[in-house]
């Protein structure tokens, strides 16, 4: 339209610094090197002459853990007597999902801070990150960078020892959250038997590093946003636990690996028979992640950046990886609990049970991003109101349903078909009268506080035309 | 049982994300509870009242420019009419519906940039802003277009505007003007029934029609308060009075409201420019004026209605060719005066919604 | 015989739990005294993790490390008389007589005890790879009144927070 008359200059894309470029290409080279003897390793059949494919990887690592009980007990290492027999199998497993947890929440970093401003960028017609390296695809990278390069500020006044702890305190709990997920048979790194319940303890330690980091930063802004998230996450954990309880309830284990085995087995995603806990826990956790709607411990509007205002240089960079890990491992419980894990109706013989893991997660994530891309915030007082006069009695509600659903399913032998299905229907009407009615219980009403569209008039005048009006108030 | 909490002082701004620009705002606060509140102004100070006194009268434009910089077209237009008031100087009538052109596209500008903000301030992640910044970026274009500049325009002269718009101007406005309520729609539909935005806007930062008249507010905010008072309406200048628009006014008076009619006023800016776009006269577009002009001794008050409010030019001349005094009557610094009004005993977040929907420009304010 | 690797983990974690405490009533800032308070409690965790209770070690956690702080960071936040000092002496007295009551009581239970007896037959019949159940169905099944009675006594807690804190609408 105006191109006419605008000739801006066309600008040289910009340049990839080179050590920016061999710093990426050491990381991607070293990740395709490990994954390629991964692959070797596995396909090849050099464990015990049999040949695996790249489906199950976890039986993998279970086989190789086996070789090495086998040699161990063939000759016993000169250890075996003080540390206990099986120690290396023991250290092997531990550094194989190490490695595996750390290098995929890097690069899943990586790509998805990528992914996410893309997709934020086409949600508000802009282009997103474009300029360093081929689709902009470096970005992330060179964010790291320069934020490995900025100077870390402490503030005058800051409790030193105290503000420096938090960044590092968690990245623990967000690390260590993702051992019990199952991504494929016999591929969860900490297949713990009450994984429900280490989840929410291990993520309830969040709050801590959040509150001291606001404490410590000694500036009112974070001390609020601390504040923040301390009264979020006592609220919210409440529904969110008691959501996961539904879920533990109906298939009788905490063990997740055992949950995502019970809807391959039942052919059933949670989702459908548990909708209001799906809601709860979702809704929940973007509360904990502090994500759009809910994000009013870091509300850039309100008070900045909230707890980490005083952050700056990689340890800013450490609390925004951990903010990005989070929202990944809320997507994945997500697909975990309620999407069927790696199950896909059969289809998990054929794909590999972590990529379709994968995609269900990128789905689940991909909703926490359009809700960040459309949303407004909520007030502080109004997401507690929330949280506890509408997320806690539904779940409650919720879990009774439940409770007596598990025990008729426990009880009463009718094929899964018929119990289940009856369940999905009945729950599902549940759901819809309660998020209706339970709303109009505690007082909303949909159209109240006046019109929504503006009075036109001809009228010009002063207080007696607006109270001719009726519009003066 | 009592639970004792010590109030404390909170300094928003003068670098902050919601201030729009060096405002600042001194607020004593009990936990998230606003208990008083100081408005601290004067960061972006550039003297142009004083510096107006030096300069002669064609030279003051470009400061109209710079005082509401989202809003040039409407700061030129109000300082035009009042010299041309003083001087007496005739106004074609293509100059007259040109001004109204490119003050009501202005209009529309500043009110995408004052809702998209508004949201942002909701706490919406920039997406409402971006579509507002889609059909701001049009009109800039436009502007760039007619006169060369985007944002400081210095388009309107004394006595008409500087330049004819060129052939491609007229198809590139048919079709924006032909977009834009499809897009306001969408904006509506994204916008309106957002339930979050309701909860964050309505009844937050009310202001009565008696007080928002007391407090001698102009434009969206007093509209929005309820009272149907336009300049367009009640005082018309340019060819506004042969124009058919409603005004639109708000019920509560709340921050929702203001929201409301910033909204519907962009409807009603799309109806005024089709309308004179329609009945654009040919013939000259600038009466020519001598390089120096030098009113007879005088005084003039020329208002405009501007997308916040009642803009208006105070000029007296002592026959010399530089205004002997210059003053801008700025809506915004008077539409903040209520701020404290409506954010005192509200919660934080309230607070800058409120100041959100005040729709501030610092450098209208400071001067 | 315990493997060494347990035997480390035990005196590692045994030190920080005990340095943790320690850290608690040297500090003179009460928040950090509340770090301190969150390395001892998790360092217990991990203490009961050595003795495969991971259900009590994880519950030791959720409670201990993750919402007993809160707990007290709203009561440094809404007390009236708790700056960030970590107290004047107040009760330095009937602390540490406090203390070493409670000391004298443990080391007279820990020589008590005939270890040796708990740690053959009695702990071999207990099936640790499923505390969760186990605990379960103790607490609904053979302990469910003790159950009952602790859950009214928490809701009638809860209540009478509510009552206490509610300020009177009348005044």
């Amino acid at each position: 339209m105006s191109s006419t008359l605008r000739q801006g200059r066309r600008r040289p894309a910009t340049r990839v610094p080179p050590g920016l470029m061999i710093v990426g290409a050491v990381f991607a080279l070293g990740f395709l090197a490990a994954n390629a003897a991964i692959g070797y390793v596995v396909i090849d059949g050099r464990l015990d002459g049999q040949w695996y494919d790249i489906r199950d990887l976890g039986f993998a690592v279970q086989e190789l853990k086996a070789q090495l009980d086998a040699i161990n007990d063939d000759q016993p290492g000169f250890l075996d007597d003080i540390v206990g027999q099986h120690w290396m199998s023991y250290a092997v497993g531990a550094l194989l999902g190490a490695i595996g947890i750390l290098s995929f929440i890097g690069g899943a970093l990586l790509v998805l801070i990528w992914v996410e401003r893309r997709l934020i960028g086409r949600m508000q017609i802009r282009r997103g990150p474009n300029r360093v390296g081929p689709y902009g695809l470096l970005q992330p990278v060179a964010d790291a960078v320069k934020l490995i390069q900025k100077e870390v500020l402490t503030p005058d006044g800051a409790d030193r020892i105290l503000f420096l702890l938090p960044p590092a305190i968690i990245f623990v709990p967000m690390m260590t959250a993702w051992g019990p997920v199952p991504w494929a048979p016999n591929m969860a790194y900490l297949d713990i038997n009450v994984g429900v319940l280490y989840l929410i303890a291990v993520s309830s330690l969040t709050t801590l590093a959040v509150f001291l980091a606001g404490w410590s930063s000694n500036n009112h802004y974070a001390l609020l946003g601390s504040m923040r998230t301390v009264a979020m996450m006592i609220s919210y954990e409440i529904p969110l636990s008691i959501a996961l309880l539904s879920v533990v309830l109906i298939t009788g284990s905490m063990q997740l690996s055992e949950i995502v085995q019970w809807q391959a087995d039942h052919n059933l995603w949670l989702i459908a028979l548990l909708p209001i806990a799906m809601v709860t826990y979702f809704f929940s956790s973007t509360a904990e992640l502090n994500r759009t709607p809910n994000d009013i411990a870091e509300a850039e509007s309100e008070i900045v950046a909230g707890f980490h205002t005083e952050y700056s240089g990689m340890k800013f960079g450490l609390f925004y990886a951990v903010e990005l890990g989070n929202a990944l491992l809320v997507a994945t419980l997500v697909a975990t609990f309620f999407l069927g894990g790696w199950s896909l109706f059969g289809l998990e013989e054929w794909i590999p049970g972590y990529l379709i893991l994968f995609a269900k997660l990128s789905a689940a994530y991909f909703v926490l991003v359009w809700l960040r891309g459309t949303l407004p915030r909520f007030r502080l007082d109004q997401l507690m109101r929330f949280a506890w006069q509408y997320l806690i009695p539904l779940s409650l509600f919720n879990l009774l349903i439940v409770a007596i659903e598990a025990s008729l399913l426990a009880r009463w032998d009718a094929p899964g078909l018929v119990t289940l299905g009856l369940f999905t229907v009945v729950n599902w009407g549940a759901a819809y009268i309660l998020f209706r009615d339970w709303a109009r219980r505690i007082g909303y009403q949909p159209d109240a506080g006046g019109p929504r569209r503006a009075e036109l008039t001809q009228q010009v005048g002063g207080i007696e035309a607006a109270h001719r009006m009726g519009t003066a108030t | 049982m009592t639970t004792a909490t010590e109030p404390y002082v909170l300094n928003i701004g003068p670098q902050h994300p919601s201030t729009h620009g060096v405002f600042r705002l001194r607020v004593v606060m009990d936990g998230e509870r606003i208990q008083d509140m100081d408005m601290v102004v004067g960061y972006l100070h550039r003297s142009m009242e004083k510096l107006a006194e030096e300069r002669t009268y064609t030279q003051n434009i470009p400061f109209t420019d710079r005082a509401d910089y989202l809003a040039a077209m409407s700061g030129n237009l109000g300082y035009c009419l009042a010299v041309e008031m003083l001087s007496g100087v005739e106004v074609p009538e293509r100059a007259s519906y040109l001004r109204v052109i490119f003050a009501e596209l202005q209009r529309i500008a500043s009110h995408s940039m004052a809702n998209g903000t508004f949201v942002n301030d909701a706490g919406a992640w920039q997406t409402p802003l971006m579509y507002m910044f889609r059909e701001r970026e049009r009109i800039l274009d436009l502007f760039e277009m007619t006169g060369g500049a985007r944002l400081t325009t210095n388009y309107m002269r004394i006595g008409g505007v500087a330049f004819d718009p060129p052939p491609e101007f007229f198809p590139a406005i048919e079709s924006l003007v032909s977009d834009l309520p499809d897009r306001i729609d969408e904006y509506a539909e994204l916008l309106i029934d957002n339930e979050i935005l309701l909860a964050r806007s309505r009844g937050v930062g009310t202001i009565t029609a008696e007080d928002a008249i007391n407090g001698s507010l102009s434009g969206p905010m007093l509209r929005g308060s309820g009272v149907p008072w336009d300049l367009r309406k009640a005082e018309p200048y340019c060819v506004y009075d042969r124009m058919d628009f409603d005004i639109p006014v708000g019920r509560n008076g709340d921050a929702y409201d203001r929201f409301l009619v910033r909204l519907e006023e962009v409807r009603q800016s799309t109806k005024i420019i089709r309308q004179a776009l329609d009945g654009l006269p040919s013939g000259p577009h600038k009466t020519d004026i001598p390089l120096a002009l030098r009113p007879d001794p005088g005084e003039a008050y020329g208002r405009v209605e501007g997308p916040r409010g009642e803009l208006g030019f105070y000029v007296v001349s002592d026959g010399g060719s530089a205004p002997f005094r210059f003053h801008v009557r700025a809506p915004s610094l008077i539409n903040l005066s209520l701020l404290r009004e409506m954010a005192v005993g509200s919660s934080l977040p309230d607070a800058i919604v409120a100041l959100g929907s005040v729709d501030i420009v610092v450098g209208e304010i400071d001067r | 015989m315990e493997s060494l690797g347990i035997i480390v983990a035990f005196y590692l974690l045994s030190a920080i739990a005990v340095g943790g405490a320690i850290g608690v009533f040297l500090a003179s800032d009460l928040i950090r005294a509340l770090a301190f308070l969150v390395l001892s409690f998790v360092a217990t965790a991990g203490l009961f993790l050595t003795l495969s209770g991971d259900f009590i070690a994880i519950a030791q956690i959720l409670i201990y490390a993750g919402a007993i702080p809160v707990l007290i960071v709203f009561a440094v936040m809404l007390a009236p008389l708790a700056g960030r000092n970590n107290g004047n002496g107040l009760y330095l007295v009937p602390g540490l007589a406090l203390g070493a009551a409670v000391a004298v009581t443990v080391a007279f239970v820990a020589v008590d005890v005939e270890w040796n007896e708990l740690s053959g037959a009695l702990l071999a019949e207990r099936d640790f790879a499923t505390t969760a159940n186990a605990i379960g169905n103790a607490l609904v099944g053979r302990y469910v009144l003790a159950f009952e009675i602790a859950s009214v006594l928490l809701l009638a807690a809860l209540i009478g927070a509510i009552v206490l804190v509610r300020e009177d609408e009348a005044t």
